[in-house]
């Protein structure tokens, strides 16, 4: 039993080695799929959990209620002992205040906190200890885009301070979306006008001690406090309630803070699970590629195998374990290099829990990027093993590589063209499914781009129309940047991986044009028209009607306004069908040029 | 010419001399061309002589012998059973070709070498004939199979003679 | 053949070609010196590994020589670049190879017509063209078959058609009849010695001693170098009959 598993394993590995390239390349493009996947599935738990597990872990208030003048304090004592209340915290001082830290000034709202723990809304430390004299905490995601960490020195309103810890709370969304708390107002967003004198430009969040806030000033003073009332479903009821009727008591309660809290991760998310669809797209057509033109060639394996007494089995066995090994690599390193992405467009959510770093890598989502690969592996493998057990081993050996298509007309079309598109055209004709999935991978890629550059040219134009700030146009724009790095790398991978089989299946007829009298140029344009051909069809498709309908269903999904976006201009969408032409026959010049330069006796 | 051959084909029904020659050329075809009239007529004669031919005179001029009737009788008949049962085999003689090289090569009386070579040459031009004539054919006819089959059997000897040559190349670098 | 002397089609001198480097050095072909004539049917033979391949394509064009000349028609080829060797390809020789190198895609016209279209003629002219070949060759029935619908016999003779489709100085034959039975062989003799008699110049590497008992001369090569040469005169010896021993 061990021997046999040893063999299996050796042969395995040996068929590996024998065909490095194509190794690589499979596991290139599996590992896109998982990288993509992981990331998706990440960011899908960063944008729903965080904010409920930092509500449990702060005891989160349910509605939080706020009084701009010491005067109305007598408004939150009343709220205090209002009926459905059964705890709360504060009334705690806020003042509006400049902070500095490391050159940079930003507009802060400053709350003072008793050094004992609230029963209500206790800030969770992630870094350092709680509030003290002449000691600052800052809200984690605050703290994240000052870079400023325990220890540093900053200022508030010219009084020094030194960072004693960074802290996440469920009171307010983190940072750039708190609410405002202050007197004076805040203006959240991009700045399109000056912004009005006094007003606090998108906030941060510290805490201080009571004592401390009340030395930065006397007269803006506002109060906050937390609530907890008997049932949290009941929040915007008392809100409506006692809000309305009192009118001078502004109050959130605590869904409309979740909402704004995971808006941005949620349009985040929904970008890239569109993304993470379309590369898995591009990954299946680059994997059928590849596992197509392996699986050819695995026919003969099998015959050979079966010739030298193997079962149908232990082929079987083989073949798996060759599919497994490379999957499981794939699986690993796309789950690796995915949660050391993640973070990167995470980062909005730093304010929360458990997306403070890095954004939780859980059971599921490690099981189902591994259960993808193992797919593929499996899918690769049957096919193969079926038709070796079926087939005669005589058939198998037999067995040419996959016969050319013969697809009359366009041999007859090409009969009249000159020499090099004579061969391009009959070079894709041979591998009509080849041809396809290359329009596919393109048209995908292109639709991306499409979309990407709607999205750029709204976050540049209208910001504030959709309610982002700079800061969230930042994440959604490094999101933009993260997708589309990842789709044009998989589409690079896929326009190599769709010329080289076409170089390797072509060797042959390339070296028989030549021994006929084609020139080596002839045959390496060939080679390469036989790509950027379908890739010119892709780009056009993948701009029309692909990137429209792409378009209008992240549209659908999102609940977006697509007439407030800019669809790009003519000239733009000429220079990216243009541009994809390029970029393509760049890549397939290379493959293209050596299979056009070998030796033509060599290969004949 | 070989008397059994003669007898078989007379062996369905008698015939005349001329008869017998033509069906002969037909399945011999070119190779039949260096088979002269007389030769066919000894044999018959010899046959008859040893009788296992009978000859039934024709009606009118009856001495002339192209227009005499050859019959076997039947011992010839019988004759004729026992050949076709016969698996006697035409024994290629290689032993003498292969003594003369021996015998040349240790009295030094020439270089095996170039006796295999004008060998070969002259098998050459012999399976050119061969070749030529089998092309001059009409396919699937008696005499294309024959020639196929000289064609064949001198492709076999040129191998062999390869082989020779190998072999004396190897012992002359060998010694 | 009397033309050969003065103006040789294919003239070959001091030809050398070298695989590998120090002890690996494989002389594939060692100091060829060759010369044929227009008209001239020349078989190449010698055992398996003589390098009579490598010869056939340094004098086709298919590769380069280490070193040495080679002249097509007068004019030197083994130092010309690529793009005037693939015109000589496609204009001045034609190639048949042992195992056919038909596209498996093409029909059989498809593939005569090919080389003709590379060579930039009109696609009417090189269909018409094809089909006259495929007549000559015997195969008009079946121009509109797949390869794999043809027997090994007439794929060659298709890839005979294509050869000839430019009209060649030279016609390059390697192996010709090596995948093919007897009869089919006969087939492609007959091919050769029809071609032989229009007058085309025509070299065969072969192991087949019926394609060399066929050629006006026939060369023996061994480990790269040519050792023999034999005319096989013309005419034949009108001594058919001692083929079969008719004449004791």
């Amino acid at each position: 039993m061990l021997g046999r598993i040893l063999l299996v394993g050796r042969l395995a590995v040996r068929d590996l080695r024998r065909r490095r390239i194509e190794a690589a390349l499979l596991l290139l493009a599996i590992m896109a799929a998982t990288t993509t996947l992981t990331l998706a599935l990440v960011l899908r738990d960063a944008a729903s959990d965080p904010y409920q597990s930092t509500r449990a872990a702060t005891h989160g208030p349910d509605v939080v209620a706020g009084v701009y003048q010491p005067a109305k304090l007598s408004g939150l004592e009343e709220l205090a002992g209002a009926a459905g209340v059964i705890d709360h915290s504060g009334p705690y001082p806020v003042a509006p205040a400049k902070l500095q830290a490391s050159g940079r000034t930003s507009d802060v709202q400053v709350v003072g906190r008793d050094a004992a723990p609230a029963s209500v809304d206790q800030p969770e430390l992630i870094q350092g200890s709680w509030v003290r004299d002449g000691g600052v905490v800052v809200e984690a995601a605050f703290a994240n885009a000052l870079h400023v960490r325990v220890g540093d020195p900053v200022t508030l309103d010219s009084r020094s301070f030194e960072v004693v810890g960074v802290a996440v709370t469920a009171a307010m969304p983190p940072y750039p979306g708190a609410s405002c708390i202050v007197a004076i107002g805040c203006v959240n967003g991009a700045i399109t006008d000056e912004v009005p004198p006094g007003l606090l430009h998108n906030p941060g969040l510290v805490w201080l001690t009571q004592a401390d806030v009340r030395s930065l000033t006397t007269d803006s003073l506002s109060y906050v406090m937390n609530l907890k009332l008997a049932d949290p479903a009941e929040a915007q009821a008392f809100v409506a309630n006692h809000g309305e009727h009192g009118g001078a008591t502004p109050m959130q309660p605590w869904e409309n803070i979740l909402e704004d809290a995971t808006e941005l991760a949620r349009d985040s998310q929904i970008l890239l699970l569109i993304g993470a669809w379309l590369l898995g797209l591009l990954a299946v057509a680059g994997l059928s590629v590849l596992v197509g033109g392996r699986m050819a060639d695995q026919t003969r394996r099998v015959g050979l195998l079966k010739a030298v007494g193997g079962t149908p089995s232990l082929v079987a066995a083989v073949l798996l374990a060759e599919y497994v090994l490379v999957a499981i690599v794939a699986a690993a390193a796309g789950l690796a290099v995915g949660s050391l992405a993640a973070p990167l467009l995470a980062e909005s959510s730093a304010g929360l829990i458990g997306s403070a770093g890095t954004p939780s890598m859980t059971m599921s989502t490690v099981g189902l990027v591994t259960a993808v690969a193992l797919g593929v592996a499996v899918v690769a493998t049957v096919v193969p093993a079926v038709r070796a057990a079926r087939s005669s081993t005589v058939n198998a050996l037999a067995d040419s590589p996959r016969p050319p298509r013969r697809i009359g007309w366009l041999i007859a079309i090409s009969a009249r063209l000159p020499v090099p598109l004579l061969l391009a055209l009959r070079v894709a004709a041979r591998r009509p499914r080849r041809v396809v999935l290359g329009v596919v991978s393109i048209a995908i890629t292109v639709s991306g781009i499409f979309v990407v550059l709607v999205l750029n040219a709204f976050l540049t134009t209208q910001p504030l129309a959709g309610g982002y700030a700079d800061a969230q146009v930042e994440v959604l724009r490094q999101v933009l940047l993260v997708w589309i790095v990842i789709l044009l790398s998989l589409a690079a991978v896929n326009a190599i991986v769709i010329t080289w089989a076409t170089v390797l299946d072509n060797r042959h007829s390339s070296a028989l044009a030549r021994a006929l009298g084609a020139t080596p140029r002839d045959v390496s344009t060939a080679l390469a028209a036989a790509q950027v051909l379908p890739a010119l069809v892709g780009a056009v498709v993948g701009v029309f009607p692909g990137g429209f309908a792409l378009f209008a269903a992240i549209n659908a999904i999102t609940g977006g306004d697509s007439d407030r976006a800019t669809l790009p201009s003519l000239w733009q969408l000429l220079a990216v069908v243009l541009a994809t032409v390029l970029v393509v026959a760049a890549l397939t010049a290379v493959p293209a040029r050596l299979g056009g330069r070998r030796p033509v006796t060599e290969t004949l | 010419m070989q008397q059994e051959v003669v007898l078989a084909m007379l062996a369905k029904e008698p015939s005349h001399g001329y008869q017998l020659r033509a069906r002969l050329r037909d399945a011999l075809g070119p190779l039949g061309d260096a088979m002269n009239a007389g030769q066919v007529y000894v044999t018959l004669a010899r046959l008859e002589k040893a009788g296992l031919l009978a000859v039934e005179k024709s009606a009118d001029d009856a001495d002339r012998s192209d227009r005499k009737v050859y019959a076997l009788t039947p011992d010839g008949q019988q004759r004729v059973a026992e050949w076709i049962a016969e698996v006697g085999w035409p024994r290629p003689d290689l032993a003498e070709f292969h003594l003369k090289l021996i015998a040349a090569a240790w009295a030094g009386l020439a270089d095996p070498l170039t006796i295999v070579d004008t060998q070969r040459r002259e098998l050459l031009r012999r399976l050119r004939d061969a070749q030529r004539a089998a092309m001059a054919e009409p396919k699937r006819s008696d005499a294309a199979l024959l020639l196929e089959g000289i064609v064949l059997r001198l492709q076999a000897d040129l191998r062999w003679l390869e082989a020779c040559e190998k072999n004396w190349t190897h012992r002359r670098s060998g010694s | 053949m009397s033309n050969a002397a003065d103006m040789p089609v294919l003239r070959a001198r001091g030809l050398r070609k070298e695989y590998g480097k120090g002890e690996g050095l494989v002389r594939a072909v060692d100091g060829v010196d060759l010369d044929i004539g227009a008209g001239e049917t020349v078989a190449v033979m010698g055992p398996s590994g003589c390098g009579k391949s490598t010869l056939l394509h340094l004098l086709g064009g298919l590769d380069r020589p280490s070193g040495g000349e080679v002249s097509l028609n007068g004019h030197r080829i083994d130092d010309i670049g690529e793009k005037a060797l693939a015109r000589l390809r496609r204009t001045a020789v034609g190639f048949v190879f042992q195992s056919f190198h038909l596209m498996e895609e093409l029909t059989a016209v498809e593939n005569v017509e090919l080389s003709a279209l590379l060579a930039g003629r009109s696609p009417r002219a090189a269909r018409r063209r094809a089909e006259d070949l495929l007549e000559q060759v015997g195969l008009a029935d079946r121009a509109r078959f797949l390869p794999s619908a043809l027997s090994g016999g007439q794929r060659q003779r298709v890839a005979v058609a294509r050869a000839l489709s430019n009209e060649p100085l030279v016609v390059f034959a390697d192996e010709p009849t090596g995948n093919l039975d007897s009869a089919a062989t006969m087939d492609v003799l007959q091919l050769f010695e029809g071609l032989h008699e229009s007058g085309q110049t025509l070299v065969v590497v072969t192991h087949d001693a019926r394609i060399a008992a066929t050629a006006d001369r026939m060369i023996s090569m061994r480990d790269g170098a040519l050792i023999d040469e034999t005319r096989l005169t013309g005419g034949t010896t009108g001594q058919l009959g001692a083929l079969i021993g008719l004449e004791d």
